[in-house]
C-alpha cells in the first residue's frame, strides 16, 4: 500500500483529504503541527508528498527546496493561488506535479496514481496474464496473436491494469478519458468497455473484467 | 499664439494709443510746435510703443506655444505643469501656479485611488484564496459521502466556484498590469483541463464535443486561456437549443502568422441587435433576460483578458442557428527566446 503524506494547514480540508485517500486504498498520514516540518516530512519516508503552498511558518516552495536537498520523494504541490509564477517556481524547485484548489477529487487521485506509477516502475511495457501490453503502439499481444486497441480502449485498459484487483468507477474512467482529450459520453464508455471485453476474449482472456453494479468494474 | 490673436486681444490698448496720439497731435498743433518736433515726438512714441508690444508678444508667445504644444503631445494631460517653466509675466505666472497646484492635488488623488484599488485587489485575491478552502473541503466531502444529495450539492458548489473565479479574473483583468505569464500552451491540454471540469454538466445536458486540429501550441497564459474556455463552455451549455442535438465544435487553424481558434455551438444564437454589445460590461441582452440568468460579466472579462494577452476576439452568430467565437493568437518568435 502506498503511503501518502499530507501537508495542509486547513484542518477540515486535511481530514477530508485523508478520508479520500484512505477510501481510495492509500495509507494517508498528515502533518499536524508545523514546527520542524522538514524533519517530520523526511522522517515519514512516504511514497508521495502532497504539499500545500501556504503553510504556517514556512513557504511551501522554500520547504520543497529544502526537502529536495536531501530527498527525491515525489511531490505534488497544492495551492489555491492559481498564478503561473507559482507553478513555474514550484516545478523549478522540483515538484513532480501541481494542482490548484479546489480540485476535482478524481483528478487528484489520477495524478497521484500517475506519479506513483512513474516513480515505482521504469519499464515502458506492461504485461497482464501472459499478454504484452504496449501503450505506445496501442496493442496487446501474446505469442500467437496481436490485437490493436483504440486509443480509448487502451486508456481504459491501462487504468484498470494500474488498479488491478480494485474497483474502478465509471467516473474515474470518464475523467481519465476526458483528461486525455477523449470527450466521450456514457454510452460510448459502455460500448468501449464491451469492445475491450471482446478483444480480451479474442486473446484468450474471457470474463476478466467484472461489472460491480452501481460501483464500477474490476480487472481480475 | 499667432500675432493676430495677440492683436485682437490688445485692440483696446491700440485704440487708447491712437486716441492718445491724435490728441497729442492736436495739442502740438494748438501750441504751434514746429512740425519737425511734432513728427519726432510722434515717431518716438510710436516706435517705443511698437517695441514694447513686440517684446510682450514674444515672451507670451514663447510661454503659450510651449504650453499648447506640450499639452498636445502629453498622454496624461494633468502632468502639464511638469513640462513648462514658470514665465516672468503676471498672468502666465498665475496660470503656471494654478496648473502646478491642480496637478499636485490631482496626483495626490490618483495616488490615493491607486492605493485603494490595489488594496481592494489584494483583498479580493486573498478572499478568493480563502474561500477556495471551504469550497475544496465541500468538494471532498461530497466525493467522500456519495449520495443523491451530494450530487445536487456538488453542482451548486461548482457554481460557487465559478462565481469566485469570476471575481478573481475580473480583479485581474481590471487592475493587473502584468499578472500573467506568456508560455507555449497546448490548446488540446488547456481545453481538456476545462472540459473535465464541466464534464457532468456537458453529459447531463447531452452535449457532444467535437475537436479538430487542437494539437498546436499557442503563446498565451494557460490559466487565463482555461478561464476563457470555461466561459465559452458555460455559455454554450446555458444557451443550448432544445430543438436539436447540441454540438460544440472547437477547432484550430494554423495560419502563416497566427493560429485561429474557432469555438462554435449550434445553440440559440445571439440576436443581431445584441451582437455589438455582448462584450460590454453588465450587458445581458435578450438571451440573458429570456433564457438563463446572466451577469453580463463573463464575456466582458474574456474580452479584457484577450486584450491584455494580445489576442483578438470576434463573434458571429445567427439566431436559432449558431454562435461562433474566434480568437487569433499571433505567432510571435519574440516570446520563444
Amino acid at each position: 500500500m502506498s503511503r501518502i503524506y499530507i501537508v495542509e494547514d486547513d484542518i477540515t480540508l486535511r481530514n477530508e483529504l485523508k478520508e479520500l485517500l484512505e477510501n481510495s486504498g492509500y495509507d494517508a498520514d498528515a502533518l499536524e503541527d508545523f514546527e520542524h516540518s522538514k524533519e517530520k516530512i523526511l522522517a515519514s519516508d512516504a511514497d508521495l508528498l502532497l504539499l500545500d503552498i501556504n503553510i504556517p511558518h514556512l513557504n511551501g516552495q522554500m520547504l520543497l527546496r529544502e526537502i529536495r536537498k536531501s530527498s527525491d520523494m515525489p511531490v505534488i504541490m497544492v495551492t489555491s493561488r492559481s498564478s503561473e509564477s507559482d507553478e513555474v517556481l514550484s516545478m523549478s524547485y522540483g515538484a513532480d506535479d501541481y494542482i490548484t484548489k479546489p480540485y476535482n477529487p478524481t483528478i487528484l487521485l489520477l495524478r497521484i496514481s500517475a506519479i506513483l506509477k512513474r516513480s515505482q516502475r521504469n519499464d515502458t511495457t506492461l504485461s497482464y496474464m501472459g499478454l504484452n501490453v504496449d501503450p505506445a503502439k496501442g496493442c496487446i499481444s501474446n505469442s500467437s496473436t496481436e490485437i490493436v486497441l483504440t486509443k480509448n480502449e487502451m486508456i481504459i485498459f491501462r487504468h484498470m491494469l494500474d488498479n488491478r484487483g480494485n474497483i474502478v468507477t465509471r467516473d474515474e474512467l470518464m475523467t481519465e478519458l476526458w483528461d486525455n482529450e477523449e470527450f466521450v459520453n456514457d454510452n460510448a464508455l459502455t460500448v468501449n468497455i464491451s469492445r475491450l471485453r471482446t478483444k480480451l476474449a479474442d486473446a484468450g482472456l474471457e470474463n476478466v473484467i467484472e461489472t460491480r453494479k452501481k460501483q464500477g468494474y474490476i480487472l481480475k | 499664439m499667432k500675432i493676430s490673436d495677440f492683436i485682437k486681444d490688445r485692440v483696446h490698448t491700440y485704440l487708447a494709443a491712437l486716441i492718445c496720439l491724435s490728441m497729442s497731435a492736436v495739442f502740438l498743433r494748438a501750441f504751434k510746435a514746429p512740425l519737425t518736433m511734432s513728427l519726432i515726438l510722434v515717431t518716438i512714441g510710436v516706435i517705443t510703443f511698437l517695441f514694447s508690444e513686440l517684446w510682450d508678444f514674444y515672451r507670451k508667445k514663447n510661454f503659450y506655444n510651449t504650453l499648447t504644444s506640450q499639452l498636445d503631445m502629453l498622454d496624461r494631460k494633468y502632468l502639464i505643469s511638469e513640462l513648462i517653466e514658470r514665465p516672468d509675466f503676471y498672468e502666465g505666472g498665475l496660470i503656471y501656479d494654478t496648473l502646478y497646484e491642480t496637478n499636485k492635488s490631482m496626483c495626490d488623488r490618483i495616488y490615493q485611488h491607486n492605493k485603494k484599488s490595489k488594496e481592494l485587489r489584494e483583498y479580493i485575491e486573498m478572499w478568493v484564496h480563502e474561500v477556495k478552502l471551504p469550497v475544496a473541503s465541500l468538494q471532498l466531502m461530497m466525493h467522500n459521502h456519495h449520495d443523491e444529495l451530494s450530487i445536487k450539492a456538488a453542482e451548486q458548489i461548482r457554481r460557487i466556484d465559478s462565481y469566485t473565479d469570476q471575481v478573481l479574473y475580473y480583479a485581474r483583468s481590471e487592475y493587473a498590469e502584468k499578472d500573467y505569464l506568456i508560455n507555449e500552451v497546448s490548446l488540446n491540454r488547456a481545453f481538456a483541463n476545462t472540459a473535465v471540469k464541466y464534464r457532468e454538466d456537458i453529459l447531463q445536458n447531452d452535449i457532444e464535443l467535437e475537436t479538430d486540429g487542437l494539437d498546436v501550441n499557442v503563446m498565451t497564459d494557460s490559466k487565463w486561456l482555461e478561464y476563457i474556455f470555461s466561459q465559452f463552455l458555460a455559455n454554450s451549455i446555458k444557451y443550448r437549443s432544445s430543438e436539436r442535438q447540441s454540438i460544440i465544435n472547437i477547432s484550430a487553424e494554423n495560419r502563416e502568422k497566427s493560429i485561429l481558434l474557432i469555438f462554435r455551438d449550434n445553440g440559440i444564437g445571439i440576436p443581431q441587435k445584441d451582437q455589438p454589445h455582448i462584450f460590454d460590461k453588465t450587458f445581458t441582452g435578450e438571451n440573458g433576460r429570456v433564457h438563463a440568468k446572466s451577469t453580463g460579466m463573463g464575456l466582458y472579462i474574456v474580452k479584457n483578458l484577450c486584450e491584455k494577452l494580445g489576442h483578438s476576439i470576434e463573434v458571429s452568430s445567427e439566431k436559432n442557428k449558431y454562435t461562433e467565437f474566434r480568437i487569433t493568437f499571433p505567432k510571435n518568435d519574440f516570446y520563444r527566446m
